[in-house]
């Protein structure tokens, strides 16, 4: 797993979770507010992502990162840490 | 007399039709729409017949967003109530003047199971939407956000009847002028295999003697009736005061003349005569009506052995001789907490069509003294109109409608 695509990932189940992101092309300096994300929302679509990784976050480090290029960074750590 | 208080719009899904025409017209040609349930999380082990849904119509202003995080119970208030809204036109009513009131509890029961399943190997990735949707309160969240309504909104239970209640908190939140326009809204409610095997194992739903012929086992009122079969609909009703009816022309359905709960200090599922006579005794005060100036009764009539002897007892000994009785469950099944809101929307339906709809399955009425609508529509134009629900921890409800020409 590489960066592209785990923003691959946290692409598809933003996706997912908001509409009307079809075609919208994803960096890594979105925030996932900026797209239209409640707090629930942010929370639903980490899980989503925790569940396609099959790894598990503490919720208080998922308060970190700024946007998904950070919360990318943050997925491949945890990854490379199990 | 209580201040006036009249219906301004309806909406209503059921497993025959989604909103009020394509409603009205399977009611009145007699279509039901009985199988062995497929919803997932409906069987375990078993071959449940009931009614259910088919694919929801939603308006194109629905987002995906929306939909997805919505339960099925949330989808179909979703589709009555904008239904409802824009007939009764509340766009143009104060949002700080509106309330909702919904009818049910524990409705997301099969939504909650299958979850309960998907995750059941691994907790630690549960949707934290879960924390959110467990609640029926969910409901009047995920409503209110939709419709952008700033008055009041509540859940109110009472097993079968909460669809009824639900009207009778809305009329009073109405008459306590906390808002003008109060929605009553019986949900959906959504069970999984669980509650079938519990309602089952109560002897309360059939059917032992159908199981093989879905067609045949919902029987009210039939002597071959063997218990209630389940039907998922859901309606709202809206309840508004006769001034702010007035003041906004718009064109009421009926009004609602009185009604009454009553208790029967029983937990048990079965039914009372006393309960139920007392709860149509109270209706009928409060509306100031007679039993001989009621035309139509929509009974509970869930197709259970005690239940269906006891309300034709209750109905004779309050002394009623002349009103049609026709059983809209014989027709949809029985939608447990939406039950009493359908069952209104139905009867005013049939006042506006002036047309009563068949009962299906009844071939030997187990009383056959009563003015039962069988196999065929009836014309008949509805003055006045008493609806029936009951629940089981002993409750009954009754309320008395009243055409709006006569109001």
């Amino acid at each position: 797993m590489n960066k592209t695509k785990l923003l691959d990932l946290i692409a598809q189940h933003t996706r997912e979770v908001l509409s009307g992101l079809e075609t919208h092309p994803f960096v890594a300096a979105d925030r996932l507010a900026d797209l239209g994300a409640n707090s629930v929302d942010r929370a639903e679509i980490a899980m989503l992502v925790q569940e396609s990784l099959n790894i598990s976050i503490p919720r208080v480090e998922l308060f970190g990162p700024k946007n998904i290029g950070e919360l990318a960074d943050l997925f491949l750590q945890k990854l490379d840490a199990a | 007399m209580l201040p006036k208080t009249v219906v301004t719009g309806v909406g209503v899904i059921a497993a025959t039709g989604q909103g009020k025409a394509a409603f009205t017209t399977a009611l009145l040609e007699g279509k039901h729409a009985f199988g062995v349930m497929r919803r997932p999380g409906r069987q375990l082990q078993s071959s449940y017949i009931g009614a259910e849904i088919g694919e929801i119509t939603f308006s194109p202003d629905i987002t995906q967003r929306t939909l997805r995080a919505s339960s099925l119970s949330a989808q179909a208030a979703l589709v009555v109530l904008q239904e409802a809204w824009s007939e009764a036109r509340l766009s143009d009513v104060d949002p700080c003047r509106i309330g909702l009131i919904v009818g049910g509890s524990n409705v997301q029961q099969r939504e909650l199971a299958q979850m309960h399943e998907t995750y059941r190997e691994s907790p630690a990735f549960l949707r934290p939407t879960y924390g959110l949707s467990f609640m029926d309160s969910d409901l009047c969240g995920f409503c209110t956000s939709q419709f952008g309504i700033h008055g009041l909104a509540y859940t109110v239970g009472g097993a079968s009847a909460s669809g009824q209640l639900a009207i009778i908190q809305a009329a009073q939140a109405v008459l306590m002028k906390q808002v003008d326009v109060c929605i009553a809204l019986g949900a959906l409610m959504d069970l999984s295999h669980w509650e079938c095997r519990g309602l089952r194992a109560l002897g309360a739903m059939g059917s032992d003697r159908f199981g093989d012929q879905p067609a045949l086992a919902c029987r009210p009122f039939d002597r071959d009736h063997d218990g209630f079969i389940f039907g998922e609909c859901c309606g709202a009703v809206v309840i508004e005061s006769g001034e702010s009816c007035d003041r906004r022309g718009v064109k009421p359905y009926a009004t609602l003349r009185g009604w009454g709960i009553v208790m029967d200090g029983n937990r048990n599922p079965d039914p009372s005569l006393e309960g139920e006579t007392q709860a149509i005794q109270k209706a009928l005060g409060t509306a100031g009506l007679s039993p001989s100036q009621i035309d139509y009764v929509n009974p509970h009539g869930t197709g259970s052995f005690a239940g269906d002897e006891t309300e034709l007892k209750a109905l004779r000994s309050c002394g009623f001789t002349r009103p049609y009785l026709n059983a809209t469950k014989s027709l949809i099944g029985h939608g447990l907490s939406a039950a009493g809101t359908v069952e209104v929307i139905t009867t005013l339906l049939q006042m506006q069509a002036g047309r009563l709809h068949p009962t299906r399955n009844l071939e030997n009425p187990i009383d056959s003294t009563m003015n039962w609508v069988t196999n065929k529509p009836v014309d008949h134009l509805i003055e006045n109109a008493l609806t029936l629900s009951m629940g089981f921890g002993g409750i009954n409800t009754a309320l008395c409608w009243q055409h709006h020409h006569q109001a």
